[in-house]
């Protein structure tokens, strides 16, 4: 089980990651990142818009209402180029957090 | 089929967004949530459980609220604290630093006041001039929406950056004492800074409040100065 506040600091991190791949809409955003983390992170609907919201202020995302394959309108959203060039240093810095902490983790088991 | 649209407008009624953001956040929400049933109805769990399930996602939808306020609003806060601070409280920096270099190139002398160690010189046609740049920086602050205390920020913002500069003096004294290796008296500096700061931060900095005070009057309430971002 992953604590609250540690999952709020990577929320970035899987939108902007799982936004790599293609456009998608809020749910199906939602859906992605839960699958792939096999659950361990879950966005709910308060947490997931403000933060596609933020992103969208700072010109890292854009949404733009589309109409998919059932007819349905959904509010796409897409990596801008900025977003592109933000993930880089925000994957980063989380890669040399892990690798610092396996690295602890091999130390307090040396 | 539920009228996900209705259910989401009735409980976000009250977001302060612009009628079309407004409307657009409403469908989205909406979209999610009957995405949300209907992957659950896909899973077995009756109708009215899952819309029962998806709503309650949502949770507290007062924080909901505030936290896509906060969220859509953030640029916008930006933005008017640039055009209701920064901008104005440069133009007037500027402009007042420009009408000192006029007068000094004019060859204007300060008129000293008392004698002595102590003397403290005024430039009167600057000080004559700064309610005016006061008064100027006030108005374009309340022109963009500023509230009473913004626009008096921004009136008196040179002699905050004044202020500022002169506060450098003690860390730079102090890194010039250690390159140097010799001893700074921080009495003399603190003695002139006083001195010199009624003649270059207190009198300007009055001078400048009049001018942002007499705008404020003649401005009268206007109904942007309510609408305060800051300040």
């Amino acid at each position: 089980m992953i604590a609250p506040g540690i999952k709020r600091g990577t929320a970035e991190l899987a939108v902007l990651s799982v936004l790599e791949d293609g456009p998608l809409h809020g749910y199906e955003m939602a859906r992605r990142i839960e699958e792939q983390t096999q659950g361990a992170l879950r966005f709910t609907l308060a947490s997931l818009y403000p933060l596609l919201y933020g992103l969208e202020k700072r010109g890292w995302v854009s949404g733009a209402w589309e109409t998919g394959q059932t007819g349905r309108r959904r509010r796409c959203y897409r990596l801008t180029p900025l977003g592109r060039k933000k993930l880089k240093p925000i994957r980063e810095e989380w890669e040399e957090l892990f690798r610092a902490l396996r690295r602890l983790h091999k130390v307090s088991h040396a | 089929m539920r009228d996900w649209q209705a259910l989401v407008e009735q409980r976000l009624a009250a977001l302060a967004l612009g009628p079309q953001e407004k409307t657009e956040v409403i469908a989205e929400v909406a979209a999610h949530l009957e995405d949300t049933c209907e992957a659950m109805v896909k899973q077995g769990i009756t109708e009215e459980e899952a819309v029962q399930r998806a709503l309650s996602q949502a949770g507290n939808w007062r924080e909901l609220k505030r936290k896509i306020l906060l969220a859509k609003k953030r640029g916008h806060i930006m933005q008017k604290r640039f055009r209701q601070l920064w901008v104005p409280g440069f133009l007037t920096l500027i402009l007042s630093m420009l009408f000192l270099t006029v007068v000094q190139r004019l060859g204007l002398r300060p008129r000293i006041v008392s004698s002595g160690p102590d003397a403290i010189s005024l430039y009167m046609p600057w000080l004559a001039a700064l309610p005016l740049f006061g008064a100027i920086g006030a108005y374009i602050s309340s022109r963009a929406g500023g509230s009473r205390g913004t626009m008096l920020f921004a009136s008196v913002f040179p002699a905050v950056a004044l202020m500022g500069a002169f506060l450098l003096m003690f860390p730079i004294g102090l890194a010039l004492e250690g390159v140097t290796g010799r001893h700074i008296d921080f009495g003399i500096v603190a003695a002139t800074l006083l001195r010199d700061g009624i003649g270059w931060l207190v009198a300007p900095g009055a001078a400048l409040l009049v001018g942002g005070f007499l705008a404020q009057l003649l401005l009268g309430a206007r109904p942007s100065s309510r609408d305060a971002a800051i300040g």
